[in-house]
């Protein structure tokens, strides 16, 4: 018997060693030749991507508002809904593409037909949105892909849609690189972490201080804005120390005592959800928050019920809100305002859901323009696109027709959304209500002075 | 009788693995989710074999995964071999070959020593295999390490210091961004960095199937050694520690020395899965060994069966695939069940009432009924037929088939 | 750090002859034919501590072993990696500033004794089961939650208190009713192993709370406010003050300064740490639990019912860790994940302290307090600082697993 399974071993083990040789060759390289993508070359997926004969035929002799029929319209949602990821963020997404997808089937659906929106939790972790991402393409059939919220989860989100020729809105994803590789298939409504980095470093310049902390999360949202920030405060003399902590740390206070040591003018947070919390009420408590030192907190205080309970000691805390502000408001946000209200409770919906609505009917009004879902005809309507949504008038200007070379651009515009409004606000009365808090910055859509310790 | 038994393990085994071959031909859609069910069933069974067989306790098992996929990430992210000096990066000579180091004090040094390089020069990633390979043996090394640090000592030593151990690990790998990426993960070469064809076929790197062969092949692979283990002396041994440490150690079995052993090789089974593993999803991140991971994987070799190598196995692949169909959610009237976050709990309960109630998992005792229980009622029964018998053959018989499940 | 390679060298020199007291010490003591006992530890510690010239003294003379020795050349190693680190970092602001480090140290002992608390729980159902419950931070997790739905959301004039009572109450019965369905067994033989099993089923236990948890409560972030706001007070007033206190700050003699919720925290700590000993050393239950622990057999010969103690020790020890949560609550925003790092500080504490010892499990919560405050406040990247906080308490379990496996304070092995 032992020398039986010895056999089976040796068989199983030669089997192996055949197999990994025979496909693990090695990538080469040769200097001097041009970087070839060969790897990447035969990667178009072999199983179509659009569902059956049907799609080519777009049903143009039905009204638009005729009630939606026939094979529904596949397009993926993907958010984080459990932990590691920020469950609060991606609650508020899923909310909000209810909303968008009930809209857009009332409004006669895709194309003339049914929208069926399969949304898939990434909880946050790159493989894990990978995995999704094909599942949604291989298994679903989906023609397209929008949402998102960490950009760690994108960027590996990104490589699936690019290998597979799907395409691909993002909502709330600030990483440079997203957009910055220029692939094809990738679009974005969110803001890039370097233009809110530049907004930040203009309004901490108008308040004239000279020495900034930088209290930042220690990934993949949190580091490069940290440099980006502290590179262009530099520019302008003011000098700034960043520290650093993992989500999810709890006890800020050696740290805190640390900051206290720098004697900083203003504190900048880069941290995320209760993480941001916890430093910001616990930096009060030490007399250092934002009574008595000027403090950014982060955009989750735009949550200012959980901002509140949790950060009792907020007040005068300065804050970024991305999207419009609310005496800019269009039509189409005021609605979506009022159902995202009816619908959760909340009582303003936070940037990324009014983000993620806009990106779904973005991608909506694409495929319909398109009159087809063939992946092509898609990205060619999206390039085209001027949509107006709740964040304003979405297009994306530089595109393959407007180059970024031609366009005299950064990379990192290519198709994105370039007009998205971002202000600071400040809670100048302890309880106050986000859409309540003043405006301070920029000027031209002041409300009211910032309130300095 | 002997033989009949025999017959009947191997058509199972044939038929388990026949089925598994087919598999990508009856669920072509749905590949991921089969190559990660083969992923955790390589760990579960690994973990069952240590934990289940030996009665240690690792919660590092996770960790150990991840060392395995982030060296092989590592490697293909640092090291390159050239056919000349660069000159810029740290590098040492083999021959007429260069391995260079691109570290994080100078990462581009390469990009810019393409300029001062001859023409035609190669610069070659190491394959797939070589990188898993190192991951399995750093996977060995760190098991040596730790079990020689704590198998000495209690059992419950090992599963505090093992938890302690995978968390800082994670925080390592989280900190130091640099190096690994932190939370944003670290990008790895696909398994076929060159597509792979057989025959007229060719695969393009992002194709599932030839990913899920290599997989497949790793599994039964370690199937066959952790069984060829069991059925040693070695699992003799393991098994004689688990039941009474002291006893063994005065019948002179090397208690620390054969724990440490045990430790060392499912560490470096699980650093295989993970190596193969990083390759196929090919984007790594630190979450990947979180403590809930190691949850999933316990709770797969107790429902499967602690005890049972195959059971554990089974368990894993059939949890995987469990785990997937209930994302979606449920609507029960007015209320929403985020099946996200439920089917983690009905799973937590799942593992405590097995734990409880079904000592030897659910899967388990299929198994044995299926290969076993007929046997073991003909046996008797013939027995019972022919009491003056004296066949020689009915004797092993009542020792039952072999000792390893 | 100015000079890294002072303090590296330094480090580097401790390491060396510490690993070469511990490996030759144990071997010249037996040779003498001396009692060879915890000579490693002995000889580690003095070879860091006075390098060669030590070692060779210990080994000329081989003294008897005394803690006194133990605690002067630990000390002394302390003190020059102390002095090394000071000298490779001129700057820093541990070097630098007295009062910095005072508060440092002031705010590990605070947060500290409230992870010994914690531990302490944990270490008392050791020390009468026999097992590590792995679900100890998920009690801690519902000690808060329960606080905070109880003060928050369904009586929301409720004392804080109470709220805390509520917690108690709730982890009490809870641990009380896990050990009846699911750890009983064990002791009346319907489980094969009890050693392993008990550690799979808190280890699911533990899954299956947070799990729970997250599922009815959601991810977002709760608190408490502060239990007690502090009026303002100022003793003596004027300078050089005693005791400065303002609603979410208290200082002490200007130097040390410790928010004023974890002030709070502290206080209910070492009530309930009086209240335990108390229970422990004054009542028959208590008496009846610590004979248990001693000696199971005894025990039940006088009377005692090992059952019934095994079902309050859990219970009990649930408490303490849902009590921590409830006092940490005002202090920390709640998620339902917030006891997976405070259970691996529990197993930390109790193989420092010593598994099964109550003082060892409340003095290691206090040192690992007081590391990771200093960890955090010294470690001079500040990238790096608040990162590699749950690596600090993992230094220590290595050092005590290698130096001293039983702990401080531990029974032998």
């Amino acid at each position: 018997m032992l020398r039986n399974r010895r056999i089976w071993l040796a068989l199983s083990l030669l089997v192996v060693i055949l197999l990994l040789a025979a496909c693990g060759g090695a990538q080469v390289e040769k200097v001097g030749e041009p970087t070839q993508a060969p790897t990447e070359a035969p990667t178009k997926a072999p199983e179509p991507t659009k569902a059956p004969a049907a799609t080519e035929a777009p049903a143009e002799d039905q009204g638009p508002a005729k009630a939606p029929s026939g094979e529904p319209v596949k397009i993926g949602a993907v958010m984080p809904l459990s932990a590691p990821g920020s469950v609060t963020g991606g609650k508020a997404m899923q909310a909000a593409f209810e909303i968008a997808a009930e809209e857009i089937n009332a409004a006669g659906g895709i194309l003339g037909r049914p929208l069926e929106l399969i949304m898939e939790d990434t909880e946050g972790l790159p493989e894990r949105g990978a995995a999704v991402m094909e599942k949604l393409i291989s298994q679903d059939q989906v023609v397209a892909v929008v949402g998102e919220y960490h950009s760690s989860v994108g960027l590996a989100e990104m490589e699936v849609a690019h290998d597979n020729h799907i395409p691909i809105v993002f909502a709330e994803t600030w990483n440079d690189k997203i957009t910055a590789s220029r692939y094809p298939e990738v679009f974005r409504v969110a803001p890039l972490s370097s233009e809110v980095a530049q907004l930040d470093t203009d309004f901490i310049a108008s308040l004239g201080v000279k020495k900034v902390v930088i209290m930042t999360e220690n990934t993949d949202y949190g580091i490069p804005a940290a440099e980006k920030t502290t590179e262009k405060l530099k520019d302008r003399g003011i000098e700034a120390v960043t520290f650093s902590a993992d989500p999810g740390t709890q006890d800020f206070s050696s740290i805190i005592e640390r900051i206290k040591g720098e004697s900083p003018e203003l504190i900048l947070v880069l941290l995320t959800g209760e993480t941001s919390f916890n430093f910001e009420q616990q930096a009060a408590e030490a007399g250092i928050g934002p009574q008595d030192v000027a403090m950014i907190c982060n955009q989750v205080a735009a949550d200012s019920e959980s901002f509140w309970k949790n950060v009792p000691d907020g007040n005068f805390c300065f804050y970024r809100q991305v999207g419009l502000p609310p005496v800019l408001w269009t039509d189409k946000t005021k609605a979506f305002a009022e159902k995202y209200t009816a619908k959760t409770g909340e009582a303003t919906p936070p940037s990324y859901a009014m983000e993620a609505y806009d990106s779904l009917w973005v991608m909506v009004t694409a495929i319909n323009n398109a009159g087809s879902t063939d992946p092509d005809a898609i990205i060619e309507a999206l390039e085209n696109i001027s949509y107006e949504g709740a964040l304003g008038t979405i297009t994306f200007p530089v595109n393959s027709k407007n180059p970024p070379e031609k366009a005299g651009k950064e990379d990192k515009w290519w198709h994105q959304f370039p007009d998205f409004a971002a202000v600071f606000i400040q809670y100048q009365q302890k309880g106050q209500m986000s859409s309540d808090a003043p405006v301070v910055f920029p000027d031209k859509f002041k409300t009211a002075d910032p309130i300095l310790p | 009788m002997r033989k009949n038994i025999r017959t009947l393990k191997l058509l199972t085994w044939i038929l388990g693995t026949g089925f598994l071959i087919l598999l990508p031909f009856l669920i072509p859609t749905r590949m991921h989710v089969a190559v990660i069910a083969l992923y955790y069933a390589i760990l579960a069974s690994s973990w069952a074999l240590l934990a289940g067989y030996g009665g240690q306790f690792s919660f590092a098992h996770m960790a150990f995964a991840g060392i395995g996929a982030y060296t092989a990430g590592l490697i293909g992210k640092f090291i390159r071999i050239t056919s000349a000096p660069t000159g810029a990066c740290t590098e040492f000579s083999l021959g007429n070959w260069w391995l260079v180091i691109q570290d994080t004090a100078s990462p581009t040094c390469l990009e810019s020593a393409k300029a001062t390089m001859p023409l035609g020069t190669l610069i070659i990633k190491l394959p797939p295999w070589l990188d898993i390979t190192m991951g399995i043996l750093v996977g060995g090394l760190f098991g040596l390490l730790i079990g020689a640090l704590v198998l000495r000592l209690r059992r419950t030593y090992l599963a505090l210091f093992t938890i302690a151990f995978a968390e800082i690990l994670r925080t390592v790998i989280n900190a130091e961004r640099d190096v690994t990426g932190g939370p944003g993960g670290l990008k790895v070469a696909p398994l076929f960095p060159n597509g792979a064809s057989i025959g007229n076929h060719t695969f393009s790197p992002a194709d599932k199937l030839p990913s899920y062969f290599v997989m497949l092949a790793l599994f039964l692979l370690v199937m066959a050694l952790m069984y060829w283990l069991a059925g040693s002396r070695f699992g003799l041994f393991i098994r004689s520690i688990r039941e009474d440490e002291e006893a063994a150690a005065s019948l002179g079995v090397d208690v620390v020395r054969y724990k440490i052993l045990l430790f060392t090789v499912t560490a470096m089974i699980a650093a295989a899965a993970g190596g193969v593993y990083a390759h196929f999803v090919r984007v790594i991140a630190p979450n990947m060994m979180v403590i809930k991971e190691m949850s999933i994987v316990i709770a797969m070799a107790v429902i499967g069966g602690m005890e049972s190598l195959l059971g554990a196995a089974i368990g894993a692949i059939l949890i995987e695939f469990a785990l997937e169909q209930l994302r979606s959610n449920i609507t029960v009237g007015p209320f929403t069940l985020n099946m996200a976050d439920w089917r983690l709990v009905v799973f937590g309960g799942l593992l405590m009432l097995t734990l409880r109630f079904w000592g030897n998992g659910l899967i388990y005792p299929i198994i044995q009924r299926i290969t076993r229980g007929g046997v073991g009622e003909e046996t008797v029964a013939k027995r019972l037929q022919q009491p003056a018998a004296n066949d020689s053959s009915s004797l092993p018989d009542a020792e039952g088939p072999e000792s390893v499940p | 750090m100015t000079h890294p390679s002072i303090f590296w060298y330094t480090l580097l020199w401790l390491i060396l002859w510490g690993a070469i007291g511990a490996l030759i010490t144990p071997r010249v003591y037996a040779r003498k034919d001396k009692f060879t006992h915890q000579t490693a530890l002995l000889g580690s510690f003095i070879g860091a501590a006075l390098g060669p010239i030590g070692l060779i003294l210990l080994w000329i003379f081989t003294p008897q072993l005394t803690a006194k020795w133990l605690l002067g050349s630990g000390l002394i190693a302390l003190f020059w990696l102390a002095l090394a680190f000071a000298k490779a970092a001129p700057e820093n602001l541990c070097v630098t500033s007295g009062s910095f480090v005072a508060t440092q140290i002031a705010n590990g002992l605070v947060i500290g004794s409230i992870y010994g608390l914690m531990a302490l729980g944990l270490t008392l159902i050791f020390s009468i089961l026999g097992i590590v419950s792995f679900a100890h931070g998920e009690f801690y997790m519902l000690g808060g939650m329960v606080t905070y739905y109880f003060t928050q959301v369904w009586f929301p004039d409720l004392s804080p208190l109470l709220g805390v009572a509520a917690a108690a109450l709730f982890t009490f019965l809870l641990g009380a009713l896990f050990e009846l369905l699911f750890l009983r067994p064990m002791i009346t033989g319907q489980i094969e192993r009890p050693g392993e099993y008990a550690i799979l089923v808190t280890f699911g236990l533990a899954f299956f709370l947070q799990y729970t948890t997250l599922s009815l409560v959601g991810a977002s972030p709760k608190k408490v406010p502060r239990f007690f706001d502090y009026p303002k007070i100022t003793v003596p007033s004027g300078t050089g003050e005693i005791i400065k206190i303002t609603p979410g700050n208290l200082t002490f003699f200007d130097t040390i300064s410790i928010s004023s919720p974890r002030f709070t925290a502290l206080i209910i700590a070492l009530i309930l740490l009086f209240a335990l000993l108390y229970f422990l050393y004054k009542t028959w239950t208590g008496k009846a639990l610590r004979a248990v622990s001693q000696d199971r057999q005894a025990a039940a010969v006088t009377g005692i019912n090992p059952k019934r103690m095994n079902t309050l020790a859990f219970a009990l020890g649930g408490m303490l860790a849902g009590i921590s949560g409830a006092s940490l609550v005002q202090v920390f925003s709640w998620v339902p994940w917030v006891g997976i790092p405070a259970s691996s500080r529990s197993f930390v504490i109790i193989v420092l302290g010593g598994m099964g010892s109550l003082p060892g499990a409340f003095i290691g919560g206090l040192i690992l307090g007081v590391v990771e405050a200093l960890g955090a406040g010294c470690v001079p990247d500040p990238h790096r600082a608040a990162a590699y906080l749950p690596a600090y308490g993992m230094i220590i379990l290595v050092l005590v697993l290698l130096l001293k496996p039983t702990g401080l304070f531990g029974r032998e092995l």
